[in-house]
């Protein structure tokens, strides 16, 4: 049998996507072009997308998975040859009026992918061999984003590999030698591949004074759009000149901080709530999942929504360096959108089935 | 059978995980309440204290330089204000106060200000060319006024003025047109408009940059967000002669006219000068009403470029390419001879020679050294219209040089077929009788008539005359000319300066070969641009010829409008331009000499 789709989550992801529809609408005229109507065409083909692939069986996700995986794997070859580039990045395809990023989508695969190898195999934790599968299984999608170059994004599929290896189980010791080993590397890319602008952008946040004008402007901007929102906000196309202005990538990454300070500390809690709603209902699809390959899929989509949110805000909120990550179902992007709908709609699938195996 | 699985230890992990995640959540939300609750008056404040500005970075543009290193086109200094409309706190006020400072008017600042467009960030210039009072005055009420800003730039200046307005050009402030199709464009930035400063605009304009600052809300700047430094234009060099264009100015004096001057051998303009001219100069700052009016409503058309836009009948100057034409063409011969009676009857008119008693006897030298009308009157008979027609053309009349500048008129050389065409009506054979002495239907500018003789003097090749040298300009075309006819021609030429009969023998005591010409006022006809009926009938007089005779390094084109006769103007005011020249070509083969 089966059963209806979570309307929480769906009330949830319809009023972030309005929150941003509003958002969008109030940043048009700074940013200059007609954000409005796309994004809400983004939107619905969201929503549609979300609400077609929760009617898809879910062991046809298990059995799909391997051919979508190598599409993505594929889709990310071909944009290295034929992709457009935008600052720098070689990452889009055009579709007519269109562009669609394919890392985005892989990313899903990836997801799928990785999901559908745990949920093949049962009890005991990882072995080593194993874990280098699932390690293997992202690194490749991930090392070919990188090498567009596009590292927000790639950073974005960190959370699929290490939730893929928790949920597998891995022994404490394994944890602890992975901690030292990123702590190891951290330190030698500090000295070695990182640039002087991302040194100073991880500088900024433990001294945001350090250079206000120059590396710490954009969060400093951010900080001053948030904080200025007080309890209740300026109202949505009343904020300060500071937020029409001077804040950068305002439809983008920093859109909550417009948000934030058109709507105040109300508005903000609101959407925080939004995001939390959403997390929990992903968390409850996971709990009811009666098996393990539902539980995972769900789980790895929660942890890279979550991880997206958190680096975000805490981008905005002037806590993390600026790494150019979007907030997910609220950022101006059509392939992000319709890529969060995607997954959101395979936990759907999960939410549904739930009972199947009863 | 399946056995269910154990998830329960991959549920507890999920539960840490969702944990977690809430944990952090309820952290960010204390981050929220923290910069909104507890400082959010802190950053209101700071708000308010931080504005953004653009400020753009002028380009300074490359300078122009004469042939010798001379500046044609240099930048000065200055002073502009900058206003940034959205940071005042009465805008009213502060348009009052910058008329106050005689900067601007205050009507036009309004227009402008409600006019501005949607970027406002950017700044508008409100004054430019400020006296150190005016920036004083600014100063001094600058907490008042955070809005205002004054900041340097570079304002154009031309140091020869009116010698080389029309040449070297203007600049004029970018129109909507440039901006739709550049948008990077600063809508206070001023381009190229005429002239050299128009051909080369790309190469001398370099781009500008922008420095994005932070500012106070008294307007003191708190720090440098982002800069993009602007690049200079480049340098250029012409091949324009700064000092023959002074002395074509003063030759000219008080007259209309025109002056082109070209090197044969190459085609490299040396002289451009139209006059009456203007200043320049007032194009580089904000062109006043009055001064605007005052140029465009001038009965004398300052504004025209007598040399590439002045059209003008050739009259006798075209007399030695006709006279090739016929030769080559076979229908006369080189010792062919008319007796003029001082005019002929031809379609039942009587067509009159200048000289009212005749010339006598006349063959081919006689007739350029004497400007015989009656002469060609016959050859342009035996020629006929088309043949005149395509030899005109082949020598460059009646179609553009080429020279690259912006706005050359094509001119006109007259034929049946462009009759039905262009004027709708049929062509008459007395016409083409009018053709043979250059006048009637056909139009010449300066600069054409200077590279058609440029044929005569460098044996035969049709040179694209050029301000700039550039491997790409078009080299010389060979026409094929017999030799000895050219040298025929060239000897007549030589007599109209060094013969007993010659009409420009005023020029007698320099090595000068050429054509005076005298053209007749005629009512122009339909098709053809009229903006140039002279208020009184009196002839256009033309000498065009080159020097030295033997080794021709310039050919001078000269026209003065209403000025009578060729010989007794045009040839005296010839005198003085190819006299500098010839100095200056004495004094550079001299610094040439051993040395090398």
């Amino acid at each position: 049998m089966e059963h209806r789709i979570d309307a929480w989550l769906i009330l949830a992801v319809v009023g972030i996507l309005g929150a941003s529809l509003v958002t969008q609408n109030a940043v048009t005229e700074v940013v200059g072009t007609q954000l409005l109507a796309r994004q809400l065409l983004w939107a619905c083909g969201g929503m549609l997308t979300l609400l077609a692939l929760s009617r898809v069986r879910l062991d046809l996700y298990a059995r799909l998975a391997p051919l979508v995986y190598i599409g993505g794997l594929a889709a990310l070859v071909a944009v290295l040859f034929f992709g457009e580039i935008r600052s720098g990045t070689r990452g889009w395809f055009a579709v007519g009026p269109l562009t669609l990023q394919p890392s985005e989508f892989a990313r899903v695969a990836t997801i799928l992918m990785v999901a559908a190898w745990l949920g093949r195999r049962s009890g005991g934790g990882l072995s080593a061999k194993e874990a280098a599968v699932v390690v293997a299984l992202v690194g490749a999608t991930a090392g070919l984003v990188a090498l567009e170059p596009d590292l927000g994004v790639t950073l974005t599929y960190l959370p699929v590999a290490v939730t893929a290896l928790w949920l597998g189980g891995l022994p404490r010791w394994a944890w602890i030698g992975l901690i030292l080993l990123a702590m190891i590397i951290g330190f030698g890319a500090w000295h070695t591949v990182l640039k002087d602008f991302q040194k100073e952008r991880v500088l900024t946040v433990l001294d945001p004074e350090r250079d206000p004008y120059g590396h710490g402007y954009q969060v400093r901007q951010s900080k001053i759009a948030v904080g200025s929102g007080g309890v209740a906000g300026q109202g949505v196309g009343h904020g300060s000149q500071s937020l029409l202005r001077y804040l950068p990538a305002q439809h983008t990454d920093f859109a909550f901080a417009v948000w934030a300070e058109a709507t105040g500390f109300v508005g903000a809690t609101g959407l925080l709530l939004g995001y939390a709603l959403m997390l929990y209902r992903i968390g409850m699809a996971a709990a009811v999942a009666e098996n393990r390959h539902g539980l995972v899929l769900a789980i790895l989509v929660g942890s890279w929504l979550a991880f997206q949110v958190v680096i975000n805000l805490g981008m905005v909120l002037g806590l993390l360096p600026t790494t150019g990550i979007t907030l997910p179902l609220f950022s101006y992007g059509g392939s992000s959108l319709l890529s969060t709908c995607a997954a959101l709609g395979v936990v759907q699938s999960v939410w549904r089935h739930r009972l199947v195996n009863q | 059978m399946e056995i269910r699985e154990d998830l329960r230890p991959i549920r507890q992990r999920s539960m840490v995980l969702l944990l977690a995640v809430f944990l952090v959540f309820g952290a960010l939300h204390l981050r929220i309440a923290q910069l909104q609750l507890l400082e959010g008056s802190h950053w209101r404040r700071m708000a308010e204290n931080n504005r953004l500005r653009r400020l753009p970075l002028a380009a300074v543009r490359g300078r122009i330089y004469d042939r010798r290193g001379h500046v044609l086109a240099d930048n000065l200094p200055t002073w502009n204000l900058l206003l940034f409309p959205d940071e005042a706190r009465n805008l009213g006020e502060t348009v009052l106060f910058v008329a106050s400072l005689g900067v601007s008017e205050a009507s036009d600042l309004h227009r402008r200000v409600n006019q501005r467009g949607i970027d406002r960030l950017a700044p508008m210039v409100v004054g430019e060319n400020l006296d150190w009072e005016q920036v004083t005055r600014i100063r001094a009420h600058q907490s008042d006024h955070p809005e205002l800003s004054v900041v340097a730039g570079f304002r154009r200046e031309y140091p020869l003025g009116p010698a080389t307005a029309h040449a070297v050009g203007h600049l004029r402030l970018v129109s909507q047109e440039d901006i739709d199709l550049d948008p990077q464009l600063d809508p206070n930035s001023r381009v190229g408009a005429i002239g050299i400063e128009a051909l080369a605009e790309d190469f001398l304009s370099g781009r500008p940059g922008e420095r994005w600052v932070v500012v106070s809300a008294v307007g003191r700047q708190l720090g440098v967000v982002r800069e993009s430094s602007s690049s200079s234009g480049k340098d250029l060099a012409v091949t324009l002669d700064a000092e023959l264009q002074q002395i074509a100015a003063e030759a000219l004096g008080e007259r209309s006219g025109a002056v082109a001057a070209i090197d044969p051998r190459n085609g490299a303009v040396r002289v451009l000068y139209s006059a009456p001219s203007f200043d320049p100069g007032l194009f580089s700052g904000k062109l006043s009403p009055e001064d605007w009016k005052r140029l465009a409503e001038d009965p004398r058309h300052p504004l025209q470029d007598r040399c590439l836009q002045g059209t003008y009948p050739p009259g006798s100057t075209i007399k030695p390419f006709l006279a090739l034409a016929a030769l080559a063409e076979g229908v006369v011969s080189p010792d062919w001879t008319v007796q003029c009676t001082g005019g002929v009857v031809l379609y039942g008119h009587r067509f009159r020679c200048w000289r009212r008693w005749g010339h006598g006897m006349v063959d081919l030298s006689r007739s350029l050294e004497a400007s015989c009308d009656v002469y060609y009157y016959q050859l342009g008979q035996r020629l006929g219209i088309d043949r005149m027609a395509l030899w005109l053309e082949i020598f460059g009349l009646g179609r553009r040089t080429g020279i690259g500048l912006p706005s050359e008129a094509a001119g006109l050389v007259g034929n049946p077929e462009w009759s039905r065409r262009v004027r709708g009506t049929p062509w008459y054979p007395g016409e083409a009788v009018s053709v043979s002495i250059g006048q009637g239907p056909v139009l010449t500018t300066a600069i054409q008539l200077a590279r058609a003789f440029a044929v005569l003097a460098n044996g035969g090749r049709l040179v694209t005359p050029h301000v700039v040298v550039d491997p790409d300009n078009p080299s010389p075309v060979d026409l094929a000319l017999n030799t000895n006819d050219l040298a025929k021609i060239n000897r007549g030429l030589e007599l109209v300066v060094h013969g007993e009969h010659g009409t420009a023998r005023s020029l007698a005591r320099l090595p000068v070969a050429g054509k005076t010409g005298t053209a007749q006022v005629v009512r122009l006809t339909e098709g053809i641009d009229s903006d140039d009926l002279a208020p009184h009938l009196q002839h256009h007089a033309w000498f065009v010829g080159w020097a030295p005779i033997d080794d021709p390094r310039l050919v001078i084109a000269l026209v003065v409008e209403h000025g009578g006769g060729g010989g007794s103007i045009a040839a005296p005011t010839a005198a003085a331009i190819f006299s500098a020249a010839l100095d200056e070509a004495r004094e550079s083969q001299a610094s040439q000499g051993p040395g090398e």
